[in-house]
């Protein structure tokens, strides 16, 4: 176990430092010149050139990459061009909105998903079965921005009981108030996928000998149900969180544009449009490296909770 | 004789698989949605009852009409002859970028899994970079750089989905590299193209077309996400993203308007994602069973 995460996080440095490459390269790839976005069309050539050597485009490509690179470990992303504010401050902004909606809406989604497939479970080969069966194959394949649309028409704009845009006053009633329609737009793909995990996780724990000899002891059905086979099925179910969690930081891009919140998803849609440079490359960094934890938490949670793969 | 004798099996096994989907009603479902979807794609013109394009500024987000079923957008086109045209990209996103997914990966999971070595590090490699970040980020970023258009939306999807199919290829190319018919084929006198083409493809094809099934859903909901935000296909195109992105401006005034494009989204997602869980089941009979 332990070479096998060792082995996991080693793999890991060479991939985020071809990240930060292909990040780098985007100066040179992203259409018009740099100079030209930022300043206008009034822009003297010494301005230019002034610029130019802020962003590092008058040296040769490998030595401003040493730079950036540099500059990375000293924890320094570069200046928003047109915030004109550090990129990392910007970033550690907005990262915590990201950060709780993201918990929020998988909270939701395993809470959820959990009920539903236990009650799929437990009703296995009833029409109330197959009814949630097919509610989960419809939540697992509606898209967050339509879940985040739908519920905006429903309860923002017919009922009026949530506010469809904005994080509140500040105040943690009216910020939980906020959060309800993002978390739940976020979470409703996901508690598909684990309603129906948990259903088929339950079926072949029930299956097992132990539960029939448990029943043959005449031990209450709740019982076995909810003490036993649970405690036994829900392994995969935690085994997926990991992966959901990077799923979900890539649905909260939507949840934060459609909702109006602030956010990491929505600051690199917003720096990409503006073509904010260093802010696109901290942003995107920043994702790519949350979304690589959550990969390397969920690898090695599905080792632990399901020792076949450590053969493998 | 001998070839007869192999289409009689194909068939034997086709034959097995429709029968365990016929009794599956998401089969049905997902059968008919997907046919709804090309027919209307194909017999766009034919179908809808008015020109997509045409605009008309007296008769602006008008509620469903004997004349326009489904209303009117803000620029007074028929929104249900709109979402009839807008089947076109959704189809050729859906299947253009499959088959680039598909192609390059199983030529790339076959490379890794039989030359070995270097090249199967790169190519493992260059997978778990693509892997590294979350998809819809790294869309953006390329279709930032490459510029948004239908082409290059649906090779981008293509290239993001591709390292799927790569590691699927791989992993049971080794597996089944070591099986004894292999072996036996070898010992045979079989080179490794006819390896690959008799014994190793055909017997990888079922994951990746059950795999495909639900990219293609993905790839749908992707590109119409791409699109409500402005960066995937541009009005005024008629395609569910950009009806989706056109009517979320009026939600307040004129909500009835952006349930038509989120519910063909949706439906189409789950046609695509029914079928796909129909064939897996009738493709595995091993794994009877729903996750």
């Amino acid at each position: 176990m332990f070479i096998y995460i060792t082995k996991r996080f080693l793999w890991v440095i060479p991939t985020i430092l071809t990240v930060l490459l292909l990040l780098f390269s985007l100066s040179y790839l992203l259409p018009g010149d740099p100079a030209d976005i930022i300043l206008g069309p009034r822009a003297t050539p010494e301005m230019a050139e002034e610029l130019e050597s802020r962003l590092g485009l008058d040296k040769p490509w490998y030595q401003s990459y040493l730079i950036y690179l540099q500059n990375i470990i000293k924890g320094d992303l570069g200046t928003s061009i047109f915030r004109d504010r550090s990129v990392l401050k910007v970033i550690l902004d907005v990262l915590p909105y990201t950060v709780i909606l993201t918990l929020a809406g998988m909270g939701l989604a395993v809470f959820n998903g959990i009920s539903i497939g236990l009650l799929a479970a437990n009703y296995n080969n009833s029409y109330f079965e197959k009814f949630l069966t097919m509610l989960s194959f419809i939540t697992a394949s509606t898209p967050t921005y339509i879940a985040g649309v739908l519920l905006i028409v429903v309860f923002s704009v017919n009922f009026n009981l949530l506010p469809s845009i904005g994080i509140g006053d500040g105040g943690l009633l009216d910020s939980i108030h906020h959060l309800i329609g993002p978390a739940l737009a976020l979470s409703v793909g996901w508690t598909g996928y684990i309603a129906r995990l948990t259903r088929s996780s339950m079926l072949e724990t029930l299956d097992q000998e132990f539960i029939q000899t448990e029943k043959s002891f005449g031990i209450p059905r709740y019982y076995i149900l909810y003490k036993y086979a649970l405690k036994k099925a829900i392994k995969p179910i935690i085994a997926v969180i990991g992966l959901g969690i990077g799923r979900l930081l890539g649905g909260a891009v939507f949840v934060e544009v459609i909702f109006n919140r602030p956010g990491l998803g929505r600051l690199i849609v917003d720096s990409v449009n503006e073509r904010d440079l260093p802010l696109v490359r901290g942003g995107v960094l920043v994702a790519a490296l949350l979304f690589v934890i959550a990969n390397l938490v969920a690898d090695i949670s599905y080792a632990y909770f399901d020792p076949r793969i450590k053969q493998k | 004789m001998f070839k007869s004798q192999k289409f009689f099996r194909f068939q034997k096994k086709s034959a097995r698989v429709i029968k365990i989907m016929k009794k599956d009603y998401k089969a049905y479902l997902g059968g008919s949605v997907i046919m709804l979807i090309l027919i209307s794609a194909i017999f766009a013109p034919l179908i809808a009852p008015a020109d997509p394009y045409k605009t008309n500024v007296t008769k602006r987000l008008e509620g469903p009409s004997l004349q326009n079923l489904l209303g009117t957008d803000s620029l007074g086109r028929d929104i249900l002859s709109r979402l009839i045209y807008a089947a076109r990209p959704a189809v050729l996103v859906s299947f253009g970028g499959i088959i680039i997914s598909v192609i390059i990966g199983i030529i790339l999971g076959l490379l890794a899994a039989y030359v070995g070595g270097i090249l199967e590090s790169i190519i493992l490699f260059i997978f778990d970079v693509i892997r590294a970040f979350p998809p819809i980020i790294l869309i953006l970023v390329l279709l930032s750089i490459i510029g948004p258009s239908l082409l290059s939306v649906i090779v981008i999807l293509g290239v993001t989905i591709m390292p799927r199919y790569g590691r699927v290829v791989r992993a049971e190319t080794l597996s089944e590299k070591e099986e004894d018919f292999v072996e036996a084929a070898r010992s045979l006198g079989a080179d490794n193209s006819r390896i690959i083409f008799k014994h190793i493809l055909p017997n990888i094809f079922a994951s990746v077309l059950v795999l495909s099934g639900m990219d293609m859903a993905s790839m749908i909901m992707w590109e119409a996400g791409l699109s409500f935000l402005g960066l995937g296909l541009q009005p005024p195109l008629s395609s569910w993203g950009v009806m989706l992105q056109e009517s979320y401006q009026y939600i307040q005034t004129a909500p009835l308007m952006i349930l038509w494009p989120a519910l063909a989204i949706m439906l189409t997602m789950l046609g695509f994602s029914t079928f796909a869980e129909s064939l897996r089941v009738a493709l595995n009979p091993k794994l009877n069973q729903e996750v």
